[in-house]
């Protein structure tokens, strides 16, 4: 029980007054950060580190100020995926698959509240298992070396086949478009470029904000003009809003499922959130006997990344604060934060200096419950962007995006490579090409590469080596499974034609 | 304090809303992500400036990666080449990537290199449980059968911390030092990471990456690479140089200016770093970060990246990363 | 254009185009010197082979196409495509308020064509995104022209 005091020590650090206001306002700002296409957690909280120091906030405060920012992100992408089919950051992308068909079909506000009760699951599910087992979590860490990594990542990929696509070889294209455009830059394990003929912009690789920006909110301006506004959710009539408690009923044991897939994937340093959200995106289909409803509105297809990627959030801070290895871009950020406020996370974080520990844990819990509780009511207020005419909503997300993205780099190389990923979305749609594969590949592409060659390195140019672990092998059995499976059933289930807008 | 945070609340609320325009004109860019070296130099240099008052402003960190501190350094020797408000964070990094012409033919005295203020010792570090008990151990083995040792360092191959190795190994008399193997990976806790996981035999980075693991006793660390012991809880931990291995590599905390700013303005901002050097606010960030003293500011520290430079310079022609 | 398998063949046979320069242009990537059995080169030669197996996957079993729209559409989003592109050229330099304004006020006649609202929309988009960029989220923006500015 020495647990739950040393949490309550932390809450009586944490909540204060002041703490408490800093909470709610970086909970509101994370929010707004989190849905403005372009802008996610990490550069929000990034941005926000000034203002942390401006305002001479000591140490607790300002990871209040950080977490709530943070987590206001993770809960903030999910809206503009839902309304306008536009990921607010990385890990909202999978959200986007059933919440925009959901908003399409008049229950925007459902699906928001349900996304906001899946990651408000998802969070607080994942902060309790950062409470009770974070030491022990470390060392599963420990346990992952390059040919365990890249059987994860290729875990991934092989589920790619079933989304969002009726044929197969799209998503494998789209995924070698993502991949392909990752393999850009410097090359990391030899530090010489790649692929980047000789522009200096390209050296460090193709962010891909850019990519998520230009394919779904410049796509989006496309498809609107050429479709006169009739395949948007723009106008749509919302029904009265209620508080979806059925759907909510329905798909708790998906949250759950999804909140500890998502975990684990936070707990590995690596992608983080977006693997989290993915995997269990890709779990809960996997298991569903009814898979058809994935991809056109289904419930569960809502709740699932929402609750993954906010236990993932959870789960990067494990490895952030135990090993100091951050297990994402926004935990890299707070990483950083907590070294200038001389807090140098490692395996003894703990025993050394628990009023940070259990001060950002209860910093968690309170953010996490002031984000459900304003979150909520606000659905109301969201589902109104909806009803802004498109003549200024467009041009509004579309100039927001350029912004977002403008400030962040400077650079109007990026600005223009985003339009070429606009007209490239624009053309795919229309080919029927998933475009959420794209930006996994380019997320993980990297990664993977890295593992891969690391490996190899390693085990002196053995490919056995890649088998050489139980872990590794098991998730070479599962990634094996995911991919070939759908291919033989694919034939006996007749996929069901696209519902009529 | 509390009455201070209400009050600064209230001040960021305003300025958040917009009624007061903040008035950030002094800028560090730090040519990297946030969470990196250069990152930490930035953030905790401005705020320190800030805190001990030899600036008015907070000074705003900007975030610029690209190129390895290329596309940063390119900005400041071609854009803001006289701009008196901006400092960037450096590193023996910095002078690495020039040394191997690595910023797309840009060279060392295209800005000019304010100082220096913390030094993160060098190091080879094992996992506890590794048969190796001393530095030369390691390398005795390394050369023996090359291939039965991975190392694994935060940056890429060719890098500073592949570089520090590669030292080592051919003062033992290691010939072929393309055969040792080699991976870079996401930073030290990472490598780290995988040393302790048994995935590779050997970490190579700076103190300050394993701190944390030294004090769990995840790490033993075989050697520091400085000219005397680290004093304090460190002091126990051999040098190379004691062991018969001549090597001095560190990753020193720097910034530069741009070239053009006058001789006035230059020593503005080495009195200002000089200040922070002096401050206790950076002795105490030193001591949490592992970073050992390392005060070298003003013209004289030009020198010394020249003559790193060279030393980078021939080490790298010698293993092939350049012609 | 009517909707039919073409389109598919079409895009399976580009796929195996951009593949195989692709993986022709990998063959340039500069090889380390250090032991590394993979390199820099095979994970591009993969990803090529892979994508242009499922080209060619995608040309003998091509599904049925989308309708494509005509070409009056087609000018409009080139149109559309043009404007942001002069935008993203001029956003450096002629500061924020003014291009947006442009940018905003055009998009917005392109989605409803009347002039008075769209004219509006760029006004009021330019001023409130400023206002909402640079002072709530501290964003280094320009209003204006540095020029104009002392």
């Amino acid at each position: 029980m020495e647990t739950f005091a040393l949490l309550g020590q932390g809450f009586s650090v944490a909540l204060t007054p002041e703490n408490l206001m800093l909470a709610v306002f970086g909970c509101i700002l994370g929010t707004i950060i989190g849905a403005l296409p372009g802008l996610g957690p990490s550069n929000g909280v990034a941005i926000l580190i000034p203002l942390a120091f401006s305002l001479g906030l000591d140490a607790t405060a300002a990871l209040v100020l950080m977490t709530s920012v943070y987590y206001g992100a993770m809960y903030g992408g999910r809206i503009s995926s839902i309304l306008l089919n536009i990921p607010g950051d990385e890990p909202a992308l999978m959200t986007t698959l059933d919440g925009y068909p959901m908003a399409k079909a008049g229950r925007a506000a459902d699906a928001l509240v349900l996304s906001g009760v899946a990651s408000f699951v998802g969070a607080l599910l994942a902060t309790f298992g950062l409470i009770l087992m974070a030491p022990l979590l470390s060392r599963i860490a420990y346990l992952f070396g390059p040919a365990e990594y890249f059987a994860l990542y290729l875990l991934a990929f092989s589920t790619l086949g079933g989304l969002a696509s009726k044929n197969q070889a799209k998503a494998i294209i789209a995924a070698c478009i993502g991949l392909a455009i990752a393999m850009i830059g410097l090359d990391n394990s030899s530090g010489m470029e790649r692929l980047t003929f000789g522009t200096l912009e390209l050296i460090d690789g193709v962010d891909f904000l850019v990519a998520i920006v230009g394919l779904f909110a410049v796509t989006e301006v496309f498809v609107f003009i050429e479709s006169s506004g009739k395949q948007t959710a723009i106008g749509v009539k919302i029904d009265k809003i209620t508080i979806p408690v059925r759907d909510i009923i329905r798909t708790f044991g998906t949250m759950l499922r999804s909140t500890v897939v998502g975990f684990i994937a936070g707990v590995l340093p690596g992608a983080g959130a977006s693997l989290g959200s993915f995997l269990a995106y890709s779990a809960e289909k996997a298991i569903s006997k009814d898979k058809s409803r994935f991809g056109k509105g289904d419930v569960r297809g809502v709740a699932a990344p929402e609750a993954g990627n906010n236990a993932a959030a959870g789960g990067a801070l494990v490895p952030m604060l135990t090993l100091g290895v951050p297990g994402s871009g926004t935990t890299a950020v707070l990483l950083a934060l907590l070294m200038t406020l001389n807090i140098t996370p490692g395996p003894l974080l703990f025993e050394e200096r628990p009023e940070v520990v259990w001060g950002l844990i209860a910093a968690l819990l309170i953010s996490n419950v002031v984000l459900l509780i304003l979150n909520v009511p606000m659905v109301k207020i969201f589902v109104k962007i909806l009803m802004v005419p498109p003549w200024v909503l467009l041009p509004g997300v579309t100039m927001v995006s350029f912004v977002g993205i403008y400030s962040l780099s400077g650079s109007w190389f990026d600005l223009l490579l985003m339009i070429a990923f606009g007209v490239m979305g624009f053309f795919l749609r229309k080919l029927g090409v998933p475009t959420v594969p794209i930006i996994l590949g380019i997320l993980l592409g990297n990664y993977m590469e890295d593992a891969l060659r690391r490996a190899m390195v390693i085990s002196g140019g053995e490919w056995q080596y890649l088998f050489s672990s139980p872990i590794a092998t098991g998730l070479w059995i599962a990634a094996f499974a995911g991919f070939v499976a759908p291919l033989f059933l694919r034939r006996y289930i007749k996929t069901p034609d696209k519902v009529p807008d | 304090m509390k009455h201070l945070n209400l009050k600064s609340m209230a001040l960021g609320a305003v300025l958040s809303l917009g009624v007061v325009t903040p008035s950030l004109a002094q800028e560090c860019i730090a040519p990297a992500n946030p969470g990196g070296g250069w990152d930490f130099t930035c953030r905790s240099i401005s705020k320190i400036m800030y805190d001990i008052g030899v600036v008015d402003n907070p000074v705003q960190v900007t975030n610029m990666a690209g190129g390895g501190g290329g596309l940063a350094y390119s900005l400041v020797v071609n854009e803001r080449n006289d701009d008196p408000n901006l400092i960037v964070a450096a590193s023996s990094a910095t002078a690495t990537r020039l040394a191997q012409n690595a910023y797309a033919g840009m060279t060392y005295d295209q800005v000019r290199f304010l100082g220096a203020i913390g030094v993160d010792a060098g190091i080879i570090a094992v996992a506890a449980d590794s048969p190796y008990q001393t530095l030369n151990d390691l390398l005795d083995a390394v050369i023996a059968d090359p291939s039965s040792i991975t190392f694994a360092g935060g940056s890429a191959a060719g890098g500073f911390d592949h570089l520090k190795v590669l030292m080592a190994l051919k003062r033992v008399g290691l010939e072929d030092i393309r055969t040792v193997k080699y991976i870079g990976v996401d930073g030290g806790g990472d490598a780290v990471t995988q040393a302790i996981g048994g995935f590779v035999q050997a970490v190579t980075g700076d103190i300050s990456e394993v701190v944390g693991f030294i004090k769990s006793g995840d790490v033993r660390v075989l050697a520091v690479f400085t000219e005397e012991r680290l004093p304090g809880e460190f002091n126990n931990i051999p040098t190379a140089r004691e062991q018969g291995i001549d090597v001095i590599a560190g990753n020193w905390r720097g910034l530069y200016v741009p070239k053009d700013i006058s001789d006035a303005d230059y020593q503005r901002w080495s009195d200002a770093l000089q200040a922070v050097a002096d401050s206790d606010e950076w002795a105490a960030s030193m001591e949490a970060n592992g970073l050992t003293e390392f005060n070298f500011v003003g013209d004289e520290f030009q020198t010394y990246v020249a003559d790193l430079m060279e030393e980078i310079a021939t080490l790298s022609r010698e293993i092939g990363v350049i012609q | 254009m009517a909707g039919s398998k073409t389109s598919d063949r079409v895009f399976g046979a580009l796929t195996i185009v951009v593949a195989l320069a692709y993986i022709a242009s990998a063959t340039q990537i500069k090889t380390a010197f250090f032991s590394d059995p993979l390199g820099p080169r095979w994970f591009p030669y993969i990803i090529g082979a892979v994508a242009a197996l499922a080209g060619f996957s995608l040309v003998i079993r091509p599904d049925e196409g989308e309708k494509w729209p005509g070409l009056f559409i087609f000018i409009k989003i080139a149109f559309a495509c043009a404007i942001l592109v002069v935008y993203a050229l001029t956003l450096r330099r002629m500061g924020f308020l003014i291009p947006t304004a442009f940018a905003a006020g055009l998009l917005s006649y392109q989605i409803e064509p009347r002039k008075l609202q769209a004219f509006l929309t760029g006004i009021g988009l330019s001023g409130g995104l400023f206002v909402i960029f640079k002072y709530a989220l501290g964003l280094g923006l320009f209003a204006l022209p540095k020029g104009w500015i002392g």
